[in-house]
């Protein structure tokens, strides 16, 4: 595996209320890495802290975030911008209140792609076209980004952030969540269209997560997110050895065996390109 | 519908009063030395003031000088709360606490001595057009703090909300986060917030005029208007004197009802 893309060491905490002690991890150019905890173990202000937002949140971080050498959370407001939505985006947890209900889809992606490019409409009509059909959403005419976020499903919204995040083709993409508030058949898909975009395109995921299953379908490595540090560190493969009592628990959560889940997912861990929707799935759509 | 009668009742108010202005072979200022205190007549429809000035004419401009000054005073006042509300909402927390606690001297001000105050530190050979214009200017001055508190609480909300954060997230600068998420959702704060001020300023105004501190003479205002009513020759020679608080009045509650339709639509 090639040279860390972003190194984590982070603290964190809410006006004194220690969240984050001590998160260390690297990820890596192309891998795909899980990040499982429980609820309450800091997940969503570990993506808050990643992208230098937690102050918008009441929260204060301290440490480093080094995105190509660069401290994210140093450098001025006006750097920081420029890296977030172009190096490093965010699929965000809740697909319906991260879109503003009162404008339109066309709007959102008007003003992202603004934020980090000067080239006209022309370009992002292009770019919209191609992101929409990625993300299967409706590509044959522009009635679909008239709409405004009310008029739309909750799968669809998320498709709809996922094409935000991939507007700039970042290096980084972070997960927060993105199938929680989803339905089952929906989730896989999601899932599916983020291991496509990770594998196809070679975008390094962080997928951030309580459901272990989902990361062992999706990621490469995982971490284990426990009392605001990393507990355990480990290959997907490889989990069967884990130690950690956090580990543990999670493995004794699921509702099969480990070792059968990853047969079942094996065709992903063997390292073979698999563009395309879950089995499970098709059944459904056919 | 009630709505639409009542605009519809305001534009036809301000177009007959434009129309009354250009025909009528007076100005506001013109004095018919011979007809002071006419009641209706032919050449004075409505009749005349003590100083024998058409009543018609001088209803119909008070009438236009009155909605423009306050509907410019209260976008004044509107776009100031909206300012420094949202500045509030955005800055380090000691900015915040400066600006709303000027914002809360403000309100805690005894503002009606204060106007009168700065009304009357106008020099005396101040042209009738300066004062309407300070009369104005210090109407906008001392309106703008409850709003900006509205609007501060709600740019507070906004601030932390989730489609906030993810607009960060996609590296959004300041005035995009401003014209794509604050603005829309503001609208239906602020044009209430202007609404209520257009008729409280118009009173506020009237008041001011009552006290011999609003527009100055010639220029006739509603409270220079309102003033004939203690003139008890002149009530008892023409009903026509009250022409002024009833247009007044009319005027006040088209524009409430307009306050209260935005109001329950938001």
């Amino acid at each position: 595996m090639s040279a860390p893309l972003m190194q984590v060491r982070l603290r964190a905490d809410y006006g004194g209320r220690c969240v984050l002690k001590d998160v260390r991890f690297d990820l890596c150019a192309g891998e795909a890495l899980g990040m499982v905890g429980t609820s309450g173990a800091g997940k969503t202000t570990l993506v808050m802290a990643l992208l230098g937002l937690l102050p918008w949140r009441g929260g204060n971080a301290s440490g480093e975030v080094l995105i190509d050498g660069i401290n994210l959370l140093t450098m001025p407001a006006r750097e920081a911008r420029r890296i977030r939505g172009k190096r490093i985006a965010l699929v965000p947890q809740s697909p319906m209140t991260a879109l503003n209900a009162a404008v339109s889809l066309r709007s959102h992606f008007d003003e992202a792609w603004r934020a980090h490019e000067s080239t006209g409409r022309k370009a992002l009509d292009a770019r919209l076209h191609q992101l929409m059909h990625d993300v299967q959403l409706p590509t044959n005419d522009d009635s679909f980004l008239r709409r405004k976020p009310g008029q739309i499903s909750v799968g669809q919204a998320q498709r709809v952030l996922i094409a935000m995040a991939l507007l700039h083709r970042p290096s980084i993409l972070v997960a927060d969540e993105p199938t929680s508030a989803l339905d089952l058949v929906t989730q896989a898909e999601i899932i599916g269209l983020l291991r496509q975009l990770n594998r196809r395109n070679g975008t390094a995921l962080l997928y951030i997560s309580h459901d272990l299953v989902s990361v062992l379908q999706l990621c490469d490595r995982l971490a284990v997110l426990d009392c605001g540090a990393i507990a355990e560190c480990s290959q997907v493969a490889q989990i069967e050895q884990a130690r950690h009592p956090a580990t543990l628990s999670l493995l004794h959560a699921l509702p099969l065996p480990v070792r059968v889940l990853l047969d079942h997912f094996s065709p992903h861990l063997n390292g073979s390109e698999q563009a395309q929707l879950p089995e499970q799935v098709v059944p459904l759509h056919s | 519908m009630k709505n639409r009668f009542s605009a519809a009742v305001l534009v036809l108010m301000i177009a007959s009063a434009a129309l009354a202005l250009r025909l009528a072979p007076y100005n506001y200022a013109s004095q018919d030395r011979d007809a002071a205190m006419a009641p209706s007549t032919a050449r004075h429809v409505t009749g005349t003031d003590e100083l024998g000035r058409d009543r018609t004419v001088r209803v119909a401009a008070a009438l236009l000088i009155g909605l423009a000054g306050a509907a410019a005073a209260a976008a004044i006042t509107t776009t100031i709360a909206a300012g420094i509300g949202v500045l509030a909402a955005f800055s380090p927390p000691w900015a915040t606490a400066i600006l709303m606690f000027v914002s809360d001297a403000f309100l805690s001000l005894p503002w009606l001595f204060l106007l009168m105050m700065a009304r009357s530190l106008l020099p005396l050979t101040a042209s009738p057009l300066e004062t309407a214009v300070a009369t104005f200017l210090v109407l906008a001055a001392f309106g703008w703090p409850a709003c900006a508190r509205a609007v501060y609480r709600g740019a507070t909300a906004l601030r932390s909300a989730e489609w906030m954060i993810q607009g960060h997230a996609c590296g959004l600068q300041p005035r995009q986060l401003i014209r794509l998420h604050l603005v829309p959702h503001l609208r239906p704060l602020l044009l209430p917030q202007f609404l209520i001020c257009v008729p409280v300023f118009i009173v506020a105004e009237a008041n001011l005029g009552a006290l011999g501190l609003g527009v100055g003479e010639p220029m006739p205002s509603w409270g220079a208007m309102l003033l004939e009513l203690d003139n008890s020759a002149l009530l008892a020679r023409s009903h026509w004197v009250f022409l002024p608080i009833v247009l007044l009045v009319v005027v006040l509650l088209i524009l409430e009802s307009f306050t209260a339709e935005v109001e329950n639509h938001a």
